[in-house]
């Protein structure tokens, strides 16, 4: 997008919030003071609230607890002791956090509408005790004489003072979140809600990111809640009410769930539309509701979403890198295996998917895994990269026990893969998608960041489509991003799962070919896939599983002479019986 | 032009001004919850002052204030800053809801305007402002009557309580404790529920194994109702002694008239049930106005806006004579008289009904006039 683009884009809301400012300091009433004042709170409370429910995607009912907390650790602390601002907004916000930290260890493993639930109990028990614990919260009346913010000898008096100082934090509020969403992080949050299956082989930590969405909203939350008592000048039950929750999700929903521009119209609009129709009495709420409808149904990504620029803001790729300047060599001894598997064997309830699995790959290596459907592939890869656990048996590679480590870790070794439905996020541009997993990629020694995630595109010819949504891609060309992605991380192990399937002829030749190239680059390459035409020209060995048990292992055209393989690959009746791995 | 002309016309200005403000006519802001939980309470609040206030001469406009502290601020706000000037605001008919009151009462003592409520939460005449004025009997005044009719005239020796976990109930709890303690029956059992609560079985099990000999309630409309229902429906025949929403023509209107048989309530007045043509007129009134029945929340703000308009009357026409007034003079009302404590408590009367079990219509048995002794 050129400058004069941008600066077309943005004129309205550049105008309008200057028009908004002089509104607030030259023309605007008292009353309508108190009203910006309050959308300034809320904007902080919203901005946290785009973390965990816009960002991490994650349905929390908890929002309104944290505002609530922030609200009663101020109350009380001012109303009975008469401690200052200075001591009770970090206070506030320090409470607020500190439950998210303790509730963090239950309530994030949950999925989906548990997550909702669980959060939506923690609000209620909140609630309870407030109402209920009242020698402390003053009961369902509440705390009243909550004295003004005052700094020093300065006061934030009603009106303007206090507007302009609710507006400063927020400002301040913006500026953090905009520091927590750097482009990387955002993309991370992107291929946690768009693909959740693949967030590991990214090498991105799934519960520490919803960890720190979660914490940040409750931050958020809590110092909302504290600057929220003071303009009320009275703590009680309602900060931890149902009712904010709604509030703050309405908000988020119709200004949008994601960036600053959402969540300061969300405040603002929804803020003052009940003051708006205050006068229709009894039917200000229909007259509320049905507008808000209107909004999501016209607007279903929120109204920022009209001022939202289309295109990436990635700079694209002036000088290209080369395919194959990255050696993918494995950290181990020259001759020692990169994958070392014995003895692994998997139950699901009454399947025996794994069975006494013997595995093991070289570096250089393109190993191909065939067997019937249900044979266990899939199990083993899952296995290899962590996502499943084995039952019994010793994995390594690289000197790391996979057995025993979590799936991130795994990936950040250099242990990479591939899914049978390609995992991509759909909101990221390839590049950023294999960016991200090059910036997330820790550890592995083979990592140089934005120039690996380069030479990776470059690698599977993807150059000319790097700033290309993953959404509008191909089933072809998500199949060859896939493999960039795994690149990104360095990996000196990859694992494909049906690499070639759905692809045209020509398309798996593409795909063949990079794999010969990666592999002569030093990349020990395990290969699941039921289409020998595609395999029997690329592997240079073949291991074949039938109901869990390792029925061949060895040179590629010994493994499909085998009588084993021969019967159950291909149907066909074997003559004598075959126990034991043979090639 | 020569300075002459120049301070005429300044001057004529000015004056213009001046009478054109001085003819500004008064203002009362009318801040009541006519939404949310409170909604059947608060609009009887709104009728009450509203019915004062048509054709007094004295502006009004209503503004609702729903369940929350932070929209009646907003509402308070906007009544007194925004658009008029707010010198023409000579007081506010404020929220009944507690913690509405609380949060307000800092606004009242700075722009120093006098606001009158029918809240009954004891805590608002506690916080030393000199803007607060009650016109309906606080729960030092119900309640104790309330215990006092349950132990003096039934004859309760084990009582068992049920109350609200909103600021309302929590308030009447407290007081209704402390006289059922000091007339020496304290509550043999006592459990608060949330207003979201609509199964009463529960509660009233408990009731049932207490041993308890009498219920005495204190919640809002609409759970006072599902108890007295559930509470006949289970055969729980010990009398039911409830608090002033039993007292709502509305209330009663949920229950057929035979579970209403032994059920009394306490309250500032029942407009319904006097046979005075004052009240009786007022009663009319209020019918052909709004097409519903009256309570003691509209007779008690109608009556405080009476004395509002009675001190404009006697020549009042700022806030601070207003509250001048209101702080030092006695108020014969439809429902009784009022006067200040000191606090802005301006009711110390109170009365109890019955339903005999063949009328939704109630019959005011006992009158317990002049508790607080200030009268």
């Amino acid at each position: 997008m050129n400058p004069s683009t941008l600066t077309r884009h943005r004129w309205p809301l550049v105008a309008g919030a200057g028009a908004l400012v002089i509104y607030a300091l030259f023309f605007a009433s008292s009353y309508d003071q108190r009203i910006l004042t309050l959308s300034g709170i809320y904007v902080i409370m919203v901005l946290g609230y785009q973390f965990i429910f816009g960002h991490a995607g994650a349905l929390s009912l908890a929002q309104g607890a944290f505002f609530g907390v922030g609200a009663y650790v101020t109350g009380i602390l001012a109303s009975k002791f008469g401690t200052g601002f200075v001591l009770t907004f970090p206070l506030s916000v320090a409470g607020a956090s500190m439950l998210a930290l303790i509730v963090a260890v239950p309530v994030l493993r949950l999925a989906s509408h548990y997550f909702a639930l669980a959060t939506l109990a923690l609000s209620q028990l909140l609630l309870l005790i407030a109402v209920n614990w009242e020698a402390v919260t003053g009961g369902a009346n509440g705390l009243p004489g909550v004295p003004p913010i005052s700094i020093g000898d300065w006061q934030a008096t009603r009106g303007l003072p206090l507007l302009l100082f609710v507006w400063g934090l927020a400002v301040v509020a913006m500026l953090i979140a905009r520091w927590q969403l750097r482009p990387a992080r955002v993309a991370a949050f992107t291929v946690m809600r768009d693909t959740p299956l693949a967030v590991p082989a990214f090498g991105i930590d799934p519960g520490l990111l919803r960890l720190r969405a979660f914490l940040l909203s409750a931050a958020f939350g809590g110092a909302a809640g504290a600057l929220f008592v003071h303009t009320n000048r009275v703590v009680s039950p309602e900060t931890l009410g149902f009712g904010v929750m709604i509030t703050c999700l309405t908000m988020t929903v119709v200004g949008g769930r994601f960036g600053i521009l959402g969540a300061v119209i969300g405040a603002l609009l929804l803020t003052h539309l009940p003051e708006w129709f205050r006068g229709l009495d009894e039917y200000y709420l229909v007259a509320v509701g049905v507008l808000l409808l209107a909004m999501v149904v016209f607007a279903p990504d929120g109204l920022a979403s009209f001022f939202k620029f289309s295109g990436s803001t990635h700079t694209p790729i002036s000088t290209p890198a080369q395919p194959g300047s990255t050696e993918y060599a494995p950290p181990v001894a020259s001759g020692r295996p990169v994958l070392e598997a014995s003895n692994m064997s998997r139950r699901y309830g009454g399947v025996q998917a794994l069975d006494g699995v013997d595995l093991a790959l070289g570096a250089g290596e393109i190993v191909g895994l065939i067997g019937p459907n249900g044979a266990g592939k899939t199990t083993l890869a899952n296995i290899i990269t962590g996502i499943a656990r084995a039952d019994t048996g010793n994995i390594r590679s690289a000197g790391l026990d996979l057995a025993r480590a979590t799936p991130t870790a795994i990936a950040r070794h250099g242990v990479a893969r591939t899914f049978q439905t390609p995992q991509l996020p759909d909101g990221l541009t390839v590049r950023e998608a294999v960016e991200t997993a090059a910036a997330n990629a820790g550890d592995t020694a083979n990592v140089r960041g934005a120039a690996t995630a380069a030479e990776a595109i470059a690698t599977c010819d993807l150059s000319d489509i790097a700033d290309t949504r993953c959404g509008t891609l191909p089933h072809g060309l998500r199949r060859r991003v896939e493999i960039a992605r795994a690149l990104a991380g360095g990996p000196h192990l990859l694992v494909l799962d049906e690499p070639a399937a759905g692809l045209a002829p020509e398309e798996q030749a593409e795909i063949a070919q990079i794999l010969r190239t990666l592999a002569g680059s030093g990349l020990a390459i395990l290969v699941i896939d039921h289409n020998l035409e595609f395999l029997q020209p690329l592997a240079t060995r073949l291991a074949c599983l039938d109901a869990g048990r390792l029925i061949a292992d060895g040179p590629r055209d010994d493994v499909l002479a085998n009588d084993a393989v021969q019967a159950a690959y291909f149907g066909l009746v074997m003559p004598t019986s075959t126990s034991g791995v043979s090639a | 032009m020569s300075a002459l002309p120049r301070v005429f016309i300044v001057a004529t200005a000015l004056l213009a001004t001046l009478t054109a403000a001085a003819a500004e006519p008064l203002r009362i802001p009318v801040l009541v919850p006519i939404t949310g939980f409170l909604a059947l309470e608060g609009t009887s609040q709104r009728n009450g002052a509203e019915l004062a206030l048509r054709g007094s001469g004295v502006d009004f406009d209503v503004n609702d204030t729903a369940t929350s502290p932070e929209i009646a601020v907003n509402a308070f706000e906007r009544a007194l800053t925004s658009g008029r000037a707010r010198d023409d605001v000579i007081a506010v008919v404020a929220p009944m809801l507690g913690t509405q009151m609380l949060a307000l009462i800092p606004l009242a003592d700075e722009f120093n305007v006098p606001m009158v409520t029918v809240s009954g939460t004891a805590r608002i005449t506690e916080l030393g402002s000199a803007n607060v004025f009650r016109f309906f009997p606080g729960d030092v005044v119900v309640k104790a009557a309330h215990a006092r009719y349950a132990v003096e005239e039934l004859g309760v020796k084990r009582p068992a309580v049920i109350f609200q976990t909103t600021a309302y109930g929590q308030s009447g709890r407290a007081e209704l404790d402390r006289n059922l303690t000091a007339l020496g029956r304290p509550a043999v059992f006592a459990e608060g529920l949330d207003v979201s609560v609509k199964d009463m079985l529960p509660v009233l099990s408990k009731v049932r194994e207490s041993g308890a000999d009498a219920l005495l309630l204190h919640l809002h409309s609409g759970p006072t109702a599902l108890v007295v229902r559930q509470a006949r429906a289970m055969g729980l025949d010990i009398p039911i002694i409830a608090g002033s929403a039993m007292h709502q023509p509305e209330t009663a209107a949920l229950l057929a008239p035979s579970e209403l048989a032994g059920v009394c309530a306490e309250s500032g007045a029942s407009p319904i049930s006097e046979s005075d043509p004052a009240t009786r007129a007022f009663a009319d009134a209020y019918r052909t106005a709004f097409d519903r029945e009256p309570d003691a929340f509209a007779l008690g703000q109608y009556d405080g806006v009476q004395m509002l308009l009675a001190a404009v009357r006697a020549g009042a026409k700022s806030a601070a004579d207003i509250r001048a007034y209101l702080a030092s003079r006695r108020y014969r009302g439809l429902a009784m008289t009022y006067a200040s404590d000191g606090k802005g408590n301006m009711a110390h009367s109170a009365v109890i009904l019955c339903y005999s079990g063949d009328s939704r219509v109630p019959v005011i048995v006992k009158r317990y006039e002049n508790l607080t002794g200030i009268l």
